[in-house]
């Protein structure tokens, strides 16, 4: 299994900086880039699924 | 023994008059005037203005110079003209107000003070001067104004409503039809519910008198009954920051209030929650006795416990509940602001709705510091879009045409190239994107070519704008310095959006 189903975040690369800016998820059709912003909600259900135990699929 | 002098008489102990026309007894002065007499019927007189009757009464039409009037006084004030106001000091008698009759209009009422301890009420119209007009239905002034320190013990101007879409005409996202738990759905509005409760959502143009829309929501997914466990509620979260007028959890804790348009196919009591991040809540109910519109107003009581904090995170959620079985009422009322139980969440809730494709209808929310309801504050579908953009800006806009473009940005290197999206107001917080994935729904014009992709990816994001990539590999296409412009290929297909919401 891999990104999207298993796991269903993927860490975003940004390719300048070669630096992890964010994570993929689908919703629906719909592509997410989740900034890494605490104050996002998105990523704050990210952060939940990651104090579960779970692991984003690395960036390419 | 009487004696007889020239000057006096002395000794006479009784003088009785003759009868018939001698009865009757004057002395004079040496001048010949008559100084005192006393007349058959027995009347004193002395000279030509006092009086004195065997009766008691006394007749004077000179001075009365008295050192104390005793006993109780009556009779006819009429002739208690011309008083100085000097001499009428000291506390008057409590005396009914029927008594003061006959008061001019103009002349007897006013200078001074009037200082009336009770409820002063005024049976017509008041008038101050000439340009200020009380009335039973309002106060109407044409002069310089009202000068006032609040409204509502609030701000006296701008914005009072802390609701933004209150009245459900933005509608971004072009939602219609049912959505899943807890998804946004017109803007800034969220829909929760369990599996048995599904209602769609739909702007609607039934409204009350002065508004344009409405969010109509009817049952589709009901089973005949109310389980335990089932419910519905439309919710809305505000910035902590946008509510510290509220002075939440301090001793200038302040009410707020919240109003708003509801038409229900079902009558019965409602019920609204309102939730802050410590824990702590309050609920109100609302009855509907009929299928009409009707506005609603509810005071939320001022909290001293809990503070809201001043950031740009969720400090209070308002909930409008549509469905609520006994695991959300069977709890006690929470009226007063008090401890987060799920089971007082919406006490008092009895209009169950059991049948699929009964409607409800909201509009006209508003949420407001102080304890009375002002009228609906009504703002320009701009306005209201431009605040709706914190939260949710669709860069396609409502109906893109094709070739649309909306970024414009440069090829990096021989693999990248992106854009920038900038924002029309600086967002809650950097926002996610959100981009179709549809194969072709985008091109870019680079290197003098045409090339379609699937979808964006936002590389790094701000609060006022992002840079995007077109997410289509390896781009061969160009060389480092070209210009790229993004643009929308097929409408129908094409989604943009950056998403800050709470």
């Amino acid at each position: 299994m891999a990104f999207p189903t298993n796991p269903i975040y993927k860490l975003i690369k940004e390719p300048i900086r070669n630096e992890i800016t964010g994570v993929f998820k689908y919703r629906d059709t719909m592509l997410l880039s989740i900034p890494i912003d605490e104050n996002n909600t998105d990523y704050q259900e990210y952060l939940a699924w990651v104090a579960e135990g779970n692991t984003a699929e690395a960036a390419d | 023994m009487t004696v007889i002098n020239p000057n006096s008489i002395s000794g006479i102990t009784s003088i009785t008059l003759p009868s018939g026309d001698g009865n009757v007894l004057t002395i004079h002065t040496n001048d010949g005037v008559e100084r005192f007499r006393i007349d058959s019927t027995g009347n004193v007189k002395v000279g030509t203005a006092a009086t004195i009757s065997p009766d008691g009464d006394l007749f004077v039409t000179g001075v009365t110079t008295a050192t104390t009037f005793t006993g109780a006084h009556s009779g006819s004030g009429a002739n208690l003209t011309s008083l100085p106001a000097a001499q009428l000091t000291g506390a008057l008698p409590a005396i009914s107000g029927a008594n003061l009759t006959g008061i001019a209009a103009t002349d007897n009422v006013r200078t001074g003070i009037l200082d009336v301890a009770g409820i002063a009420t005024f049976r017509n119209n008041v008038n101050v001067g000439t340009a200020v007009t009380i009335t039973e239905s309002g106060i109407e002034a044409t002069g310089v104004g009202i000068t006032v320190a609040n409204i509502n013990g609030g701000q006296i101007g701008g914005r009072r409503n802390k609701i933004i879409n209150g009245e459900f005409r933005i509608n971004q996202r072009s939602h219609s039809g049912s959505s899943g738990h807890n998804a946004y759905t017109l803007d800034r509005w969220k829909y929760a519910r369990s599996a048995n409760t599904e209602f769609s959502q739909d702007q609607s143009t039934v409204t009350p008198d002065g508004f344009a829309n409405s969010v109509k929501m009817t049952s589709i997914g009901s089973n005949g009954s109310t389980g335990a466990s089932d419910y519905a509620y439309w919710r809305y979260h505000i910035e902590g920051q946008d509510l510290q007028d509220l002075s939440k959890g301090t001793s200038a804790a302040q009410p707020f209030t919240i109003s708003f348009y509801f038409k229900s196919d079902v009558t019965g009591t409602f019920a609204i929650s309102v939730q802050d991040a410590n824990s702590r809540m309050c609920n109100a109910n609302y009855t509907v006795s009929d299928t009409n519109w009707n506005r609603y107003v509810i005071t939320i009581p001022a909290d001293t416990t809990g503070t809201i904090a001043n950031s740009t995170a969720a400090g209070l959620e308002i909930n409008f509940w549509l469905v609520a079985g006994s695991n959300y009422t069977s709890g006690s009322a929470v009226h007063t602001w008090g401890s987060y139980s799920a089971s007082s969440l919406a006490t008092g809730f009895n209009a169950h709705i059991t049948s699929n494709s009964v409607n409800l209808y909201l509009t006209g929310v508003q949420l407001e510091v102080g304890s009375q309801a002002t009228a609906f504050e009504h703002r320009s579908v701009g306005e209201e879009l431009h605040l709706c953009n914190r939260y949710y800006y669709d860069v396609l806009g409502p109906a893109p045409e094709t070739d649309f473009a909306f970024a414009v940005g440069m090829k990096y290197n021989s693999t990248y190239n992106f854009a920038v999206v900038n924002f029309p107001v600086q967002m809650r917080t950097v926002p996610t994107l959100e981009s179709s994935t549809t194969t072709n729904a985008f091109y870019k014009l680079i290197g003098g070519t045409v090339d379609d992709y699937a979808t964006n990816v936002m590389s790094k994001g701000g609060l006022t704008g992002a840079r995007i990539y077109p997410n289509d590999g390896n781009d061969d296409h160009g060389s480092a310095g070209n210009a790229v412009v993004l643009h929308a290929n097929n409408t129908s297909a094409c989604q943009l959006r950056f998403t800050a919401e709470l």
